[in-house]
């Protein structure tokens, strides 16, 4: 079934606001990215501390200190991404970007704000999360406090030209050019 | 035989003509001449009407002309950042048919041997999808919620042309 976007509109997306499945699969890789490089800052730790003293440390995964660690460590991780940038790890590789509700650049304030309200999307077993589907804007909660709005912001342009470059190639295989490569609309 | 008078008669005249045009000072009758009144009363149009302009061209050699014609001095005379500011060069590259060229040309192998690694292309598609699969579930949660279409683009990063047609619609 189509999605309804053939590869010419991949460039008219450009800046729009984001939808809920790409802000998803973007934190569900952020998601991966914390978690891993959290286990192996807590081995690294009790690798160091074990040739240093001698003694074994083993992490409680459900104490309250690993617990409290990886809350910091995550607000850190989200806080300073969009601080810099206004891009995690996640959302780079998604192509898409939080800046403010107006579309200028966001500042180091609201990214902490942002941050620290992010958290609230998942209380309720996620149901805050579906405010992005129902929202005009596709704002969800930690948006609407933190006064921000997730864009697509990848170079979509460049990707359309790949996507034509790499088109005779395809076409050489006898197959039809336009399904050769999957577009951005065709979802299977 | 002809009459020695009439001949005589005639030597005479031509002799009298020689002597008459040779005392005439014609660049003094020219000055008598009043041209602007001579040029005001020709009707140069009608004049044009009844030239037959082609059969003139076909007599011109193009070629010859061409040849006379010192094309570096020319163009030496030609002020070209006079001629380029007057270019809106913006407008020429955006009536540049890229993916024309892209697909056309060369520069199509060029591109997807410069950037088409395998990387770049899994993420060309896994952000196409999501572009697909994201504008999927807008579709379908409008059509549920029978709900009005939102604005597309946050209102800094409207183009220009875009805002003008939303202000439109708004007013």
């Amino acid at each position: 079934m189509s999605a309804g976007a053939s590869p010419a509109d991949m460039v008219s997306y450009q800046s729009h606001y984001a939808g809920a499945v790409s802000r998803f699969a973007a934190y569900a890789v952020d998601v991966v990215v914390v978690t891993v490089a959290f286990e192996l800052v807590l081995a690294g730790t009790s690798y160091c501390v074990q040739i240093v003293t001698g003694h074994h440390v083993s992490w409680n995964r459900t104490g309250v200190v690993v617990a409290v660690l990886l809350a910091v460590w995550q607000f850190v991780y989200f806080a300073y991404s969009w601080a810099v940038g206004g891009r995690t790890p996640g959302m780079a590789l998604m192509g898409v970007r939080v800046v403010r509700a107006d579309g200028t650049t966001l500042d180091p304030l609201h990214a902490i704000l942002r941050a620290l309200v992010f958290p609230l999307n998942f209380l309720l077993a996620g149901l805050p999360f579906l405010v992005i589907l129902v929202q005009r804007e596709r704002r969800g909660v930690a948006d609407l406090i933190a006064g921000s709005a997730v864009i697509y912001s990848w170079d979509a342009r460049s990707a359309r030209l790949r996507f034509l470059a790499r088109q005779p190639e395809v076409a050489a295989d006898g197959r039809p050019p336009d399904l050769a490569v999957p577009g951005p609309g065709s979802t299977g | 035989m002809a009459d020695p008078a009439e001949t005589l008669a005639q030597q005479a005249t031509e002799r009298a003509v020689d002597l008459l045009i040779s005392a005439v000072d014609i660049n003094e009758i020219i000055g008598l001449v009043e041209l602007n009144a001579v040029l005001s009363r020709i009707d140069l149009n009608a004049l044009l009407a009844r030239a037959d302009i082609n059969a003139l061209m076909t007599q011109v050699d193009i070629n010859a002309l061409l040849a006379r014609l010192d094309l570096n001095a020319l163009l030496a005379r030609v002020d070209m950042n006079t001629l380029l500011d007057q270019v809106d060069v913006n407008d020429l590259v955006r009536r540049v048919d890229v993916e024309g060229l892209v697909r056309n040309t060369d520069l199509g192998a060029v591109i997807a041997t410069s950037t088409g690694g395998v990387a770049t292309e899994v993420l060309d598609v896994a952000r196409s999808q999501a572009v697909g699969l994201d504008q999927l579930v807008n579709r379908w949660v409008r059509r549920l919620l029978r709900q009005e279409p939102g604005p597309d683009v946050p209102p800094a990063l409207l183009r220009p042309q875009a805002a003008v047609t939303s202000a439109e619609a708004a007013s």
